[in-house]
């Protein structure tokens, strides 16, 4: 095609003397022709670019920053329904793939009212409440205990506004009845700090159970505890022993020292892929005692001694039907 | 009474002059309620900021109150209101994520205005069990926004440029100025005494909020923001910045359900008192 238009232009150009009307129509055509089929390349327009609308849409992107995907209703205690949305996955990789938990006696939880579930603590950071209440979520999704969190990592920064998104609820009596009263399930971790700091040599050894401020907050709500035994999660962080003086310097309440945390840096904090179970326990009802017994406080470190064993003893199940740490 | 009369004063208003700090203030004060057969006494004299003049915001709020107190004692009036904040419960790791009224008043070390009000209030617990025919009625309430009220908090969110405590995000309540004033208004008309929270209802975090104002955020670590800000702070306001951010850092939620269950559900909750504060400062950007 390209070759014929060729042969024409030049044969039109040798006899351009002998122009023939016909012959200036034809060529006429020729070039209509051509011009059609090849639409001639205009050169690129210089792209002027738009700086003033280029800084407004930036700051317009910048200023709607994290929005869009962002709820920002929160409930009372700093629960963020969209943000837990968006952990579920991880939730539930570190459930089923890192820690491969197991869930026994999930039909143990009543199901009507809230209940106070009680756990053996362990590990910095608590994987445990976020595991617990992720897996008693998967099975019973009307349930969600809120997890209780000590106080000194409620104020950890960077650390404390993400927990009170999840569910994490600062430690206290007050906090407790509340969450109760509201229709809300509690899990909480009596031994506390004492719980978390335990070394290795310790494990599944339970500390003592506060001073009974679990067993007051059930009496002052009357809602059943369920005592729960996980194993596994003490040995996720090994603690090899405590060193205190450089935690003293920056306010922690100590420095734990694992295989892997001050020599590979923030990253040894991450837990190992150990295997958990998590053992629910039958009810401990305490529709039987009368209303006043929180002020008797004698009665209440019998029961807190016995809650304890309770949990004790599921930890101990835990351990005997166990073959090794990892599976 | 006041120290100035107020630009356009209702004529229906008897008005007074009297200067709190003065020495003599009780008796020029006890003159005044007697003159008028006061009944109902509605104490406000208290700066709505913090100054520089630490002995003067000390010998207005709490001798100020002292003087009030010994005049109503003196008319035998038949009530005592007593504004308060719930900025005295103090912001500490350790609180609880609710504050009741029965929660101890601990305040901040660093804030001043927040101490001499913490006198007052235990003053005012002493003059009661001395008085007991008056009825005195406390309302704390929490930082107040709205279209018109100003303050050094409200002007402090006013800016364009927010800094917040790296690392931290407590959540906020605020409550709105129209429901603060119906709950003064309700406490002087009927009967009320006690001590109340005077909140909104909700809670929202700080980050939310300055994103709500479409604000930018300034993220500084504590120790930084606390050395930048400490001589601009100790000019305003005479204290140590901690004495604010410390505010802005951990949790002093108060639980306003006594003060609902007295005065009536709020109109505008935590979030609608921001959105009512930014929308009159049209702080917020549509684009």
């Amino acid at each position: 095609m390209n070759e014929e238009v060729e042969v024409e232009k030049s044969s039109a150009a040798e006899s351009s003397d002998v122009l023939s009307p016909e012959l200036l129509e034809a060529l006429d055509g020729l070039r209509g022709e051509i011009r059609n089929r090849f639409p001639e390349r205009r050169p690129a327009p210089v792209e002027t670019i738009d700086w003033m609308g280029l800084v407004q849409r930036i700051q317009r992107q910048l200023s709607t920053l994290g929005m869009s995907e962002r709820s920002g209703e929160v409930d009372e205690f700093g629960m963020d329904e969209i943000v837990l949305r968006r952990a579920r996955p991880l939730l539930e990789l570190l459930y089923e793939h890192y820690w491969r938990i197991e869930l026994h006696g999930v039909d143990r939880i009543p199901d009507a009212g809230p209940c106070l579930l009680v756990a053996n603590r362990s590990g910095l950071l608590p994987y445990d409440g976020l595991m617990v209440s992720h897996a008693i979520w998967r099975r019973r999704p009307q349930l969600r205990p809120r997890f209780m969190v000590a106080d000194w990592l409620i104020t950890l920064p960077f650390v404390q506004p993400y927990l009170a998104r999840l569910g994490g609820v600062r430690a206290c009596r007050e906090n407790a009845e509340r969450l109760i009263r509201s229709g809300e399930s509690v899990l909480a971790f009596p031994e506390g700090v004492k719980g978390a700091a335990k070394v290795f040599r310790e494990r599944y050894r339970l500390k003592r159970f506060g001073r009974g401020g679990v067993l007051r907050v059930a009496l002052e709500t009357r809602v059943p505890i369920i005592p729960i035994g996980i194993v596994g999660a003490e040995e996720a962080h090994p603690i090899l022993f405590k060193w205190n003086a450089p935690a003293r310097a920056v306010g922690l309440p100590f420095l734990p020292v694992t295989p892997t945390f001050p020599l590979f840096g923030p990253l040894g904090f991450f837990p190992l892929p150990t295997k958990w179970v998590i053992r629910i326990g039958e009810p401990i009802s305490i529709d039987h005692l009368p209303p006043d017994a929180a002020s008797d406080a004698l009665l209440i470190s019998r029961m807190n001694e016995q809650l304890r064993s309770e949990v004790q003893l599921l930890v101990d199940t835990g351990l005997s039907d166990r073959s090794s740490v990892w599976d | 009474m006041d120290r100035r009369r107020p630009f356009r004063l209702d004529p229906r208003v008897c008005f007074h002059t009297v200067d709190l700090t003065e020495p003599t203030a009780d008796s020029r004060v006890a003159e005044v309620l007697a003159e008028e057969r006061t009944e109902v006494v509605v104490h406000t004299a208290f700066r709505s900021e913090p100054t520089a003049d630490l002995e003067m915001d000390h010998e207005l709020e709490t001798i100020g109150s002292l003087h009030v107190m010994n005049a109503c004692s003196a008319a035998k009036v038949k009530r005592l209101i007593v504004t308060s904040s719930t900025m005295l419960y103090g912001p500490w790791p350790d609180n609880p994520n609710f504050l009741t009224e029965r929660h101890p008043l601990r305040g901040h070390p660093a804030a001043h205005s927040v101490a001499n009000r913490i006198q007052v209030e235990l003053l005012l617990e002493k003059w009661r069990s001395r008085n007991p025919d008056t009825e005195v009625t406390v309302l704390r309430n929490c930082w107040i926004f709205g279209p018109t009220y100003t303050d050094h908090v409200t002007r402090y969110f006013a800016r364009p440029l927010v800094a917040k405590l790296m690392g931290y995000d407590p959540l906020m309540q605020f409550v709105h100025e129209d429901d603060c004033m119906h709950a003064l208004e309700t406490a002087t008309l009927h009967k009320h005494p006690g001590v109340f929270n005077v909140v909104g209802p909700g809670v929202l975090p700080l980050s939310t909020i300055l994103r709500i104002a479409g604000k930018r955020i300034l993220p500084t670590p504590p120790p930084i923001l606390y050395r930048m800000a400490n001589y601009p702070s100790k000019g305003q306001s005479g204290d140590a910045p901690e004495g604010f951010y410390d505010y802005l850092r951990y949790l002093w939620v108060a639980d306003g359900q006594r003060g609902w269950d007295a005065f009536g559900e709020p109109v505008y909750t935590t979030r609608e008192a921001w959105m009512s504060f930014v929308s009159s400062r049209r702080m917020r950007r549509y684009r």
